[in-house]
């Protein structure tokens, strides 16, 4: 089965080796974009998160014959002729990260939230960062990073 | 007053990149997603493998037969015991073999192992290994291990023992005999996985007789040596190559098989292969944290000062032993360094049981140590009449002061960590206020920075080079987890050379490469490390120095070197010359040299006898915690309103990375105490994934308050110690002694459960309590197991259906064997990997128009089972007109969750204890089916009581507007406070007469039973609110709750839940109701 969507603003196209091929394998194994981690396989940890049509998606659960047509973003493709989106720098800022493994996660999450309000209430970060685990950082400096990509926007002019 | 006195002369103006918060090292990559982990590689020709583990906890092994795996197409190599060098190994106490030989000891223990082309191949062919076994009786306990005639599990550890030893220092008879309070108490800790968000994993490689490991080890060295021992073959054949590290914490310093098996099947392939556990595969098979039952007893004098300390200690080994035998050391000896202990005892034993091996975890034994004597401090002070945060400050050690295992305190701020974790915690005005269910907890934990184990050394090894193109090179083989080690290393050698921090990097640790470390262990990274650094730089700053005074042709101590440039002690700008000029001509020339420092560093530590006695660190990190919390008399739940955290680490080299590190440490130990656990039978997790096992996430951590000591150790780079692990160890003492300040109740068993709380209030409420013996659980990961097809892997290709129409839908559902895909808990794919069974056909029905449609119909609404939980929330008229609804949904999780759940997904299955249906049910809601006899609309509740026919497909619900003066509400009662099912959920609507008595009253109260209960609230009707009396109408819910005992309650827990949160549910809806004018 073919399925052809726009990943990273790309056209891109995939035979699904089954009917039940999972979009984060589909990143990870057919189309060696490994930035999207995998972490639970069950939706849980949030580790997996990709944009899909706008809306936060857990990859591991999400049947890729469904993305025919659609529009998915991952962290490879947020980052604009090498200057990092406002999310991006915002973790670096904050020194909001250690091992790594969970930030595309986090940043996906993020990024979701922050593009359709740029100005989010501290309920409002914690309810999203709090749909994905971290293992490292204990998440304050996580949620100081959605703090300072919203104050990064405004200082742009973008919100 | 500061002690920055001691500092370097070198550094007396002031240090220019130690302290401050540089962009991490590892930032960009991490935060790209270019960041190479070592599931991210691929070779070419890599095969996937898989690995087939031991169902039976104890077991002889009669024969395997891997015939129908060798056969499939894809599989490359099958291997077994028969396959390995036979070779127990482990790093102190051999005892594990790569793959069974003739015998497994858990569950979880690998017996064979497949590479296949693709991941799904591999997995399929270990499902095809036939392996027979002929099971043992086991031991799951420390009482079953050390009963008299225990079965052994290892024949040559006679009573399971695979350890102990034991020591007298001072006089302890004579101290408790001095002593006029004495206060003694026994604590057991619990298994808990380091639950790193990558697993462990390996790629493994032969290039004729070498082999190459990429492996995610904090121990690049140490996992060489062990898996040379492993694989058979001398050392010099394997080369370990580290790969970016998600997460350690302990858990990935080469104990496992994995990279062990996948060299195996490459050796045996002649390919590359991949081996990364599954989720599932980190809880069966890593080696999570040790439990241990520590009993002590303590001495004091009328006025607080400790007289003697006592201890036996018995830890659950697991069935191989890997680092326990130095974790026993830690957790008997480390504490007596943190108090003046004048007198100390100990007897320690390590014990194999039939479970999961257990290992390295961050704090290293300590935390199980500091539950129990840190909660015996907080016991004492009570029985003293001494505020705790008194007692601790006046025992604490100083500098100066040495242990009676000859610890030396060279710099400790003990009594400034709790000075300051009591001011940021508001310690003495919170005291005044002190009301009942509020209280304040202090535990304090020392930890060291490096520890003598491996050998007499604990040393660091590195070369700093400052290049041609004026940037320098750091050269170790120490590695990053994480932690920060490379951007703390980086700004120890750009301030001790002189280059601007962006100036240096850092190489990945390479065996073939580097020179020998020991690696990320006993947060010795910054002190051990950072000193060798340090020393490598400051080698290569003399040369780069001595260079530039021959091109200047001006004695050293006239020359300086600033942000990379080089020049004369205030000399003009253009006197200067950038470093790369300086280093170029000094190679280009003839007999030039390249600059090159190489700095040795040995811990300044002795190596522990048997006994433990021994400075076993050359430095000692302190730390402070204070909690405090509110603990709910109804429910036993604790909500953990605030902590504050205050280290002793010396200087601190990264402020915002520090902080980091000791929040990080802080959650963990919540997560420890509160949150982590699962249930077992029969040595067997029930349910090894982020399920029944959750990680506190974010919306679960309390106000912390992070701090630093004013500190500075002699012998740290820079005046620095560690801190990776000292944030976690005193956590769960703090929490449990806040909660016996609370209310009285003092928990020895982690976790801390709400249960245990509550029963401990109201033991009344569990007189009539039976206790039945556990059942094996139903249906998920564990059936799976224990039938032998671990793998979950579906054994065919599953069709998909995307049907346009309903009409269509309904007759491909009527077929059979098809399964809606409709998101969220019950997704098709979720279940199927959780253990249902797995369908032909897989039928995505989202894109059916008359599915997706929310239609206003007489006022109330149609909501079509296709929308999703997110769309329906976002319906503006939801929350005021149905807000048990609207809570309902608010409660299944967060937005992605929401977005990817739908309203079939979540009614469909018919599951008793989902949020919406509950909420539903008290809305009196309908539900709408389609067959390919017609349509029909009836009650949710006929729903639950006859289940859907088999060609019965949930096309809609239907809920009516709610009369005048009603109100509604939803409530979960989630005690871990992380997204899963609840112990209990309820849902009430009440309607009032303009006077404000009750007109109409419903209660739904869900996961007790395999429906929704609906309280008979007949009773209230007609009456004004009285909370007795709708207590009282709820409480015959008790008796008619039919709950399952599982991880998240007994089952009389849940049947006295059923009654409080029903009833704080309903008084909600009525004062909601009373609100409406």
């Amino acid at each position: 089965m073919l399925i052809k969507f726009t990943l990273n603003g790309d056209p891109a196209e995939v035979h699904l080796k089954s009917a039940d091929r999972l979009l984060v394998d589909v990143l990870r194994e057919d189309l060696q974009m490994t930035g999207t981690k995998h972490g639970c396989g069950i939706g849980a940890c949030g580790t997996c998160t990709v944009i899909v049509d706008g809306a936060p998606v857990s990859s591991c659960l999400q049947l890729a014959a469904l993305c025919d047509g659609a529009n998915v973003r991952t962290i490879e493709g947020l980052d604009q002729a090498g200057v990092l989106h406002t999310v991006q720098q915002a973790f670096i800022n904050k020194t909001a990260l250690q091992c790594g493994i969970c930030i595309p996660g986090h940043v996906m999450q993020c990024v979701s939230l922050i593009e359709k309000n740029p100005n989010p209430s501290d309920e409002e970060i914690r309810a999203s960062a709090d749909s994905v685990y971290c293992r490292c950082t204990g998440y304050v400096k996580i949620m100081d990073a959605y703090r300072e990509a919203a104050a990064l926007l405004k200082k742009a002019g973008k919100a | 007053m500061s002690k920055q006195i001691l500092k370097d002369p070198k550094f007396e103006s002031g240090l220019l990149v130690v302290g401050k918060d540089v962009p991490r090292a590892d930032a960009l990559p991490k935060v790209t997603g270019a960041a190479q982990y070592v599931a991210d590689m691929h070779l070419p020709g890599m095969l996937h493998a898989a690995v087939l583990r031991s169902p039976h906890a104890n077991a002889k092994i009669l024969s395997i037969d891997t015939s129908a795996a060798r056969t499939m197409p894809g599989v490359k190599a099958v291997i077994t015991g028969e396959d390995t060098a036979k070779r127990k190994w482990g790093a102190f106490r051999p005892d594990l073999y790569p793959l069974a030989i003739g015998r497994v000891r858990y569950v979880g223990d690998e017996v064979a192992a497949v590479a296949a082309t693709d991941p799904e191949t591999a997995r399929a062919a270990i499902d095809k290994i036939v392996v027979q076994y002929e099971p043992l009786p086991a031991v799951f306990s420390l009482d079953e291990a050390m009963a008299p005639g225990a079965p052994l599990v290892h024949d040559d550890a006679a009573g399971n023992i695979a350890h102990e030893f034991a020591f007298e220092r001072g006089d302890v008879d004579a101290g408790f005999k001095a002593s006029d309070v004495v206060v003694e108490g026994t604590w057991d800790s619990v298994r808990q996985w380091h639950s790193s968000l990558e697993t462990i994993g390996c790629v493994a490689q032969w290039n004729s007789n070498r082999v190459t490991m990429w492996c995610n080890t904090q121990t690049p060295f140490l996992a060489r040596g062990r898996y040379s021992v492993a694989l058979g073959v001398p050392e010099a054949q394997v080369r370990v190559i580290q790969t970016e590290v998600g997460g350690g914490f302990g858990g990935k310093s080469g104990d496992d098989n994995c990279s062990v098996i996948a060299a195996i099947l490459a050796r045996k392939s002649g390919r590359a292969v991949k081996l990364i556990h599954t989720r599932e595969e980190e809880f069966l098979a890593s080696h999570p944290r040790m439990p241990m039952r520590y009993w002590v007893r303590l001495g004091f004098s009328k006025a607080g000062k400790v007289l003697a300390k006592e201890i036996r200690m018995w830890a659950d080994n697991g069935a191989y032993t890997g680092k326990s035998q130095a974790i026993l050391g830690a957790a008997t000896v480390r504490h007596d360094a943190l108090y003046k202990y004048p007198n100390a005892r100990a007897k320690s034993t390590l014990l194999y049981t039939n479970l999961v091996p257990t290992g390295a975890f961050r704090g290293f034994g300590n935390p199980s140590a500091d539950w129990a004597v840190e909660q015996a401090w907080d016991l004492a002070a009570e029985k003293l009449g001494i505020d705790v945060v008194d007692l601790l400050r006046m025992n604490a050690v100083v500098e100066g002061d040495v242990s009676p295992h000859n610890h030396k305190i060279t710099s400790g701020e003990l009594r400034q960590c709790i000075d300051k974790a009591a001011d940021l915690i508001q310690w003495k005005e919170k005291r005044k206020h002190k009301k009942d269910g509020h209280g304040l907890g202090m535990g304090c934990s020392i930890h060291v920075n490096g520890r003598r184990s491996f050998g007499d050394w604990d040393g660091s090894s590195a070369i700093v080079r400052i290049n041609e193109d004026g940037r320098a090179t750091i050269i170790t083989g120490e590695g990053e987890i994480g932690q920060g080690t490379y951007t703390v290393l980086k700004q120890i050698a750009a301030e001790e050379l002189g280059l601007p921090y962006e100036d240096v990097d850092i190489t990945r640790p390479d065996t073939d490469v580097h020179p020998h470390s020991l690696g990320a262990l006993a947060s010795r990274v910054t002190y051990v490390a950072g000193n060798a650094v340090k020393r490598a730089a400051a080698e290569a700053n003399k040369q780069l120095m001595a260079a530039a005074s021959e091109q200047f042709k001006k004695p050293v101590d006239e020359l300086t070197i600033i942000n990379g440039q080089i020049g004369p002690k205030n000399g003009a700008e253009s006197e200067y010359k950038p470093v790369s000029a300086v280093v170029r001509a000094n190679i280009y020339k003839r007999g030039g040299e390249a600059i090159v420092g190489v700095g040795n560093w040995d811990n300044p530590s002795e190596f522990p006898d048997h006994s433990r006695f021994g400075n076993e660190s050359g430095a000692y990190n302190f730390a402070a915690q204070a909690v405090e919390v509110d603990v709910d008399r109804g429910t036993g739940q604790v909500h953990l309103k605030e902590i504050s955290a205050v280290v002793d680490c010396g200087t601190v080299i990264h402020p915002a990375a520090a902080q980091g590190q000791v929040e990080g440490a802080v959650v963990q130990g919540i997560g420890l105490a509160m949150i982590e656990y699962f249930d077992w039978h029969q040595g067997t997790p029930t349910d090894p994934q982020y399920i029944d096992y959750p990680l506190p996430s974010a919306d679960f951590i309390p106000k912390m308050h992070i701090g630093f000591a004013d500190s500075y150790e002699p012998s740290g780079p820079f005046g620095a110690k560690g801190l990776g692990e000292i944030g976690l160890d005193a956590i769960p003492a703090a929490i449990a002694n806040a909660i016996a300040d609370a209310v009285g109740v003092r928990i020895h068993t982690l976790p801390i459960t709400a249960e245990k709380i509550h029963r401990a209030l109201h033991p009344e409420m569990y007189a009539d309590e039976q206790k039945t013996p556990a059942q094996p659980p139903k249906g998920g990961v564990w059936s799976r197991l224990v039938t032998g097809k671990p793998s979950g892997t579906r054994p065919f290709k599953p069709e998909l259906l995307q049907p346009k129409s309903l009409d269509e839908a309904v007759k491909l559902y009527a077929e059979g064997d098809t399964a809606i895909v409709s998101g969220g808990m019950s997704h098709a794919i979720r279940r199927e990997r959780t253990g249902y069974p797995q369908a032909k056909r897989l039928m995505v029905v989202s894109r059916i128009p008359d599915l997706l449609a929310i239609t206003n119909k007489n006022n109330g609404l149609q909501i079509g089972s296709a929308v999703n939980q997110q769309t329906l929330i976002e319906r503006p008229e939801l929350r005021e007109r149905w807000t048990v609804l609207a809570e309902s949904l608010d409660a299944a999780g967060h937005t992605r969750v929401r977005g990817m759940t739908t309203v079939g997904g979540s009614v469909g299955p018919l599951i008793g204890g989902f949020d919406m249906p509950v909420a539903l049910v008290a809305l009196n809601a309908r539900v709408v089916t389609a067959a390919v006899e017609g349509r029909k609309t009836y009650a949710l509740t006929e729903a639950f009581d006859k289940r859907f026919a088999k060609d019965e497909m949930l096309i809609a619900v239907e809920i009516d507007a709610l009369p005048a003066r009603s109100g509604s509400a939803f409530h979960k009662f989630l005690p871990r406070g992380v997204m899963e099912t609840p112990t209990a959920n309820a849902a009430a609507v009440v309607t009032l007469d303009a006077s404000g008595k009750c007109i109409a009253a419903r209660l739904a109260v869900g996961a007790v039973s395999w429906k929704p209960l609906i309280a008979d609230l007949s009773a209230l009707f007609g009456k004004s609110f009285d909370e007795a009396a709708i207590r009282a109408a709820v409480k015959p819910l008790r008796e008619f709750a039919q709950p399952m005992a599982n991880v998240r309650g007994s089952a009389m827990y849940k049947r006295n839940m059923a009654v409080e949160i029903g009833a704080r549910t309903l008084i909600r809806a009525w004062q909601r109701a009373a609100q409406q004018k």
